[in-house]
């Protein structure tokens, strides 16, 4: 394990690393969800807590160069003064860093009209896996030749580590409403956020909560969520005054619309974010239920949430398992909650058999595996139910072409035989 | 019970979400994973399991400061704080030999009997004088007439002051400003009697939890009926209003709703006629006024009419005082401290400015690094429209 505190230190212990081949993970704060900073084996740990400065901020350009170890909400406290802001939001902004942010392609609730962290990133000096350090992209608008900042952007360390970071900085909105809709029932509010886009609104933020999950965060926070909703639907829009009354009246339209029983506004700053503290303790509040959860992300098309929706509660009650759902409604991404107690015996077998199975309901609807959380070790293997063997084949030659010594990050992102003709795993040592 | 003596319920609640670690001061300073809140968790549970309780695990403990400043944190809820003391309690009993003795005289010796504590203090005094007592070590200019001259407490007392060991000793300064705004609201002000010599915060910290319970069961005595009990220390506050969990039973819970911070209590009764100062002040919560007795409102809404306010950009960080943490692991506390004093002075600009700290450890601990840091009592005994005796 080591703590570099500069590039060059990464690219230090990266060369010492590929000299003596031994593979290397990077790890940034172990918020991650999918094990992407697992280390597999005894590979060599490099963990970027201690590059946690801000180099520059540009306020004119709204650019900031961040070291890797920055954790993201500090980045927009650190800007908060000139009024600006890093978009991506993921609910453990407080904690994560901005190279693991890079590294999953995190999202978040206002990623939905401002886009993920690939959006943002416009440019990374990387450590390649021989240790030597180039830039991708820049801070031109477009730079010439291939995107490969794009490549890099949610390769979870397999192609490099990131050492700088030059992200965008938005500004702040000039206004900021909050919605909350509730409904008698789950197909209602499904139906409401396709409705909303398809009325041409695009919020900054539009998350779903069902019923279970809106008691208990009403229990812990005490907002005013309705208990007896069997969902709720949470919606932010921002932007200049005008547009942002206008989308209000629009959105509460559309809820009513489609059968929403109540569409409350926000008073104020202090109303909002009682309402957000509500949807952000959302995980922690579950510890009030069951010491244990396991977390799900999948993305499916929103016209077919609700279908998904019952065959994930049908998924979790066939293992005997409560569920909950809270998830980004606007972008279709599902974050299902199985809620247990590991000391019971055989847990862990049923909560894998639901989470599978979860996973595979949303691909047959035409989603996809992971929203922002990444692959890592944990969706891995279920790779191929969204790629046949010649996307594989492609996508390890594009990881081969950034790291050919396949030292960096092994055993993550693609499964074992992924490479056409690959049948099973190489002996140690040997190149591939 | 488990091998470290604590709930295993109170284990499992940690999921491991890492959303305690920008609230950590030991890990903001160090990058490591073993220095923040999830680490020491993982650190108990592998103990649990059965690895060694070894001097890696015992570092890994006594690094930690105790701000709790991850309890506030934690959306799940996570006890650290009685985590925390226990496994402190189980790694104190195999300190080296040298070290137990130390601690011995200082916890069982001197701390709980106050007259054994004053002589020591006129050593203290003298060794000051003679200047070989370093700077560094925040010890606050002792004043032979203060140590002579004992605080006389009024009959039949409407409220208690609970005035402990060591700010008695070096801050009772703190005290006199403390009576005098309480006298100043019309109260009658009592002292604890003989017994109430140390509330055991310190002692519950260093992981001796048995001579913590001694000495809560004197203190109670010290002070009966029912008058509340106002603490302008914010550490023995918070410990003394956990003496319900310390000792368990209706007397002890009984007593520890009796107890405020000095803030809480003028907050509730609203602060006598202030002048206008002027003065920058920047407020410095004390992690057991924040996170523990969540009080730290009360000493804004005390101050505010007296003071220009000014508030530090860091979620209320702890300073590194952590009561004999700046004495135990001086090398962090020195960098935990040089984070909030940077936070402090950005705070205040090019101002020239006062810092407020109701615990007498953050004030010494701060105080050492250069800055002028009064008690909340102070700043509203010299706001008085009368101030006459405030000090």
């Amino acid at each position: 394990m080591c703590f570099p505190e500069s590039i060059e230190e990464i690219s230090a212990a990266v060369g010492i690393a590929c000299r003596h081949r031994v593979p290397f993970v990077a790890r940034g704060s172990g918020t991650g969800l999918a094990g992407g900073a697992t280390p597999v084996g005894d590979p060599l740990v490099i963990v970027t807590t201690r590059m946690n400065r801000i180099l520059e901020i540009d306020a004119a350009d709204r650019v900031a160069w961040v070291e890797p170890g920055v954790c993201n909400l500090d980045l927009s406290r650190s800007a908060r003064h000139l009024g600006l802001h890093y978009a991506p939001d993921p609910s453990s902004q407080q904690a994560c860093s901005i190279g693991g942010n890079v590294g999953t392609n995190a999202g978040g609730p206002h990623c939905l009209r401002d886009g993920v962290t690939s959006a943002h990133v416009l440019a990374v000096d990387v450590v390649l896996a021989d240790g030597v350090i180039t830039r991708l992209g820049g801070l031109a608008p477009d730079t010439p030749g291939y995107d490969l900042r794009g490549c890099f952007v949610g390769s979870e360390g397999t192609m490099g580590i990131a050492g700088r970071i030059a992200v965008r900085l938005l500004p702040d909105p000039p206004a900021v409403r909050t919605l909350l809709l509730d409904f008698a029932s789950v197909a209602a509010a499904a139906a409401t956020v396709s409705g909303i886009i398809a009325a041409g609104i695009v919020p900054a933020a539009l998350e779903m909560m069902d019923a279970p999950i809106t008691r208990l965060v009403e229990d812990f926070v005490g907002a005013g969520y309705p208990r007896d909703a069997e969902a709720v639907l949470l919606v932010e829009v921002s932007g200049l005054p005008e547009g942002v009354a206008a989308e209000v009246s629009g959105i509460g339209q559309v809820g009513r619309d489609h059968g929403a029983r109540h569409v409350r506004v926000a008073a104020d700053d202090a109303e909002r974010e009682l309402l957000w503290k509500g949807r952000k303790s959302a995980f922690g509040a579950i510890a009030r239920i069951a010491p244990d959860y396991y977390l799900h992300d999948a993305v499916v098309p929103r016209t077919r949430l609700v279908e998904v929706l019952a065959r994930v509660r049908e998924i979790a009650a066939a293992q005997d398992l409560l569920v909950m759902n809270v998830f980004h409604a606007g972008d279709g991404n599902l974050h299902p909650l199985l809620v247990f107690d590991a000391r019971e015996p055989g847990i862990w077998e049923r909560v894998h058999a639901a989470g599978n199975g979860i996973v595979r309901a949303c691909v047959e609807a035409g989603g996809v595996l992971s929203g922002e959380h990444g692959i890592g070790l944990e969706k891995r293997d279920l790779m191929p139910l969204v790629f046949d063997p010649d996307d594989l084949d492609a996508q390890a030659r594009l990881r081969d072409a950034f790291d050919p010594s396949g030292l960096a990050n092994p055993e993550k992102v693609l499964p074992r035989g992924s490479r056409c003709g690959e049948a099973t795993r190489a002996p140690e040592g040997t190149w591939v | 019970m488990t091998r470290l003596g604590f709930d295993p319920d109170e284990l499992a609640a940690c999921v491991g979400c890492g959303l305690c670690l920008p609230h950590c001061p030991t890990y903001r300073v160090t990058g490591l994973e073993s220095a923040s809140p999830r680490g020491r968790i993982t650190a108990m549970r592998v103990v649990e399991e059965g690895m060694p309780l070894d001097d890696a695990f015992s570092t890994v403990i006594d690094e930690c400061i105790l701000c709790r400043g991850c309890e506030a944190a934690c959306p799940s809820g996570v006890q650290y704080g009685h985590l925390a003391e226990a496994a402190r309690e189980r790694v104190a009993r195999r300190r080296p030999p040298m070290r137990r003795l130390v601690e011995w005289v200082a916890f069982v010796a001197v701390l709980p009997r106050h007259s054994v504590l004053l002589a020591c203090t006129w050593l203290l005094l003298v060794a000051q004088r003679l200047h070989l007592v370093p700077a560094r070590l925040g010890l606050p200019r002792l004043s032979p007439r203060s140590l002579r001259t004992p605080i006389v407490p009024d009959g039949d007392p409407t409220a208690y002051l609970f005035t402990g060991c060591v700010m008695d000793a070096w801050q009772r300064d703190v005290h006199r400003a403390a009576v005098h705004v309480m006298r100043s609201c019309g109260a009658q002000v009592g002292l604890p009697t003989a017994g109430g010599d140390c509330c055991g915060a310190l002692h519950a910290h260093a992981g001796r939890v048995g001579e913590a319970r001694r000495l809560a069961r004197r203190v109670m005595a010290s002070m009966p009926g029912d008058a509340p009990i106002v603490v302008d220390s914010a550490g023995c506050g918070a410990a003394m209003k956990d003496y319900g969990r310390l000792l368990g039973g209706p007397a002890a819970a009984a007593f520890s709703a009796r107890v405020q911070d000095f803030a809480e209590w003028v907050a509730a009764r609203g602060a006598p006629p202030l002048r206008d100062t002027g003065i920058t002040v920047v407020v410095q919560d004390p992690c057991h006024l924040r996170h523990v007795q969540h009080a730290e409102g009360s000493v804004r809404t005390i101050l505010h009419d007296a003071y220009r306010l000014v508030e530090t950009d860091d979620d209320g960080m702890c300073c590194g005082a952590g009561g004999a943490y700046a004495v135990t692991e001086r090398d962090l506390a020195t960098r935990v401290r040089d984070c909030k004093v940077a936070a402090i002075r950005a705070a205040a600009g090019a101002m020239p400015f006062l810092v407020a700290s109701a615990n007498p450890g953050c004030a010494m601990h701060l105080d050492a690094a250069g800055l002028d840091v009064r008690h909340p009592a102070e700043l509203l005994a010299a706001a008085l429209d009368d101030p006459k005796g405030a000090m």
